[in-house]
């Protein structure tokens, strides 16, 4: 299973305790950060935006809070989907490269984060077959949205490009408040995002 | 990628019928042949996105991992046009720019530096080619013989 590094290299991301613990601290934050979004194309965000506090499913089958998940760690966070022969194979060598140019990535709480927008085709199984083929060792995750959270989800990393067929390629980068504070332009380089989340 | 006893028994038949093919082949045969084998990645092809400071791994760049080529089969959810000879051969405004067509060089300039016949610079979810005349000769024989629509399935 993809274990998420921490600090103390100790916690499961997907453990309902961890996620529950979160929701109630992050729930008033993500509502009123949702009335923020959309904001400029790239670049900071500013006001950073607090990440929703939604369900997701995991690559090992357990449920978690995404809130949760990205509490405490310097996260990347792109959008895919497993049946995606275009740009997504060009996104999941990027996220490849990162982890080549983090060795310390465990020591330093960062965590790359591949979020489904095919969440009915995108089963745990397939999440799975996705990290394996590129690949990911602990600290990359695949998580896949609630359908019902789907478009709040593209609306938060995809700013609106809502289409599986031209979906976004940017790397949205959140820091370890849970904030959403930079977003990259499309397919970003694996040197820039390593070098963003090495000083969030 | 872990390959099978078998697969590799039959992968290594497929080489050695589309070398003997393309030994018997006239050359403007082979040429079609590696465009055809580029196209699809059975010939590796090196690439990167045009704002990146390394390459990709040539499996990602495929031209046929985004685009369809003549009549073969569609590429599934994907916007990128298929590549026909109608499309590069006749005269029409692309990406917004004036009304313009492709020759053999600028196919190969579009490969290598992204930008198109009207000079609009394509998508980014496209990547650059460092690609050597020969081949990018090959992959343009490959897409404009009007003839290969059932060689591409």
């Amino acid at each position: 299973m993809h274990r998420v590094p921490t600090d103390l290299g100790r916690r499961r991301v997907c453990s309902g305790a961890l996620a529950a613990c979160a929701q109630a601290l992050l729930l008033g934050a993500a509502s009123r950060a949702h009335a923020q979004l959309v904001g400029a194309d790239h670049g900071r965000v500013n006001p950073p935006v607090p990440i929703p506090d939604v369900a997701v499913r995991c690559a090992d089958g357990g449920m978690a809070s995404l809130a949760a998940m990205v509490q405490g760690r310097a996260t990347a966070l792109h959008l895919m989907f497993t049946g995606c022969s275009t740009v997504c194979p060009i996104q999941g060598a990027i996220f490849q490269r990162v982890q080549s140019l983090l060795p310390d990535q465990g020591a330093r709480a960062i965590q790359l984060l591949s979020l489904s927008i095919d969440p009915v085709g995108d089963t745990p199984a397939a999440m799975r077959n996705w990290l394996k083929r590129f690949d990911a060792h602990d600290g990359w995750i695949a998580v896949a949205p609630d359908p019902k959270d789907l478009d709040r989800m593209l609306e938060l990393f995809g700013q609106g490009r809502n289409a599986v067929e031209s979906h976004a390629t940017q790397v949205n980068i959140i820091n370890r408040r849970g904030e959403l504070v930079w977003r990259t332009q499309q397919l970003p380089s694996a040197d820039s995002i390593a070098d963003i989340l090495r000083k969030v | 990628m872990a390959v099978s006893g078998p697969m590799l028994q039959l992968v290594g038949g497929l080489a050695l019928l589309s070398a003997v093919a393309q030994a018997d082949a006239p050359p403007a045969d082979q040429e079609f042949l590696l465009g055809q084998a580029l196209f699809v990645g059975h010939a590796d092809l090196q690439g990167r996105v045009r704002t990146h400071l390394v390459d990709l791994p040539p499996e990602v760049i495929r031209c046929g991992n985004c685009h369809a080529a003549a009549t073969g089969p569609d590429v599934a959810r994907s916007l990128a046009p298929r590549l026909t000879r109608d499309l590069l051969l006749e005269p029409r405004a692309r990406r917004g720019g004036p009304v313009s067509i492709y020759d053999p060089d600028k196919f190969c300039t579009l490969l290598r530096k992204g930008i198109d016949p009207a000079y609009v610079l394509i998508s980014m979810e496209m990547p650059i080619y460092t690609i050597d005349d020969s081949s990018c000769r090959a992959l343009w024989q490959f897409l404009t013989r009007s003839e290969h629509a059932s060689s591409t399935h």
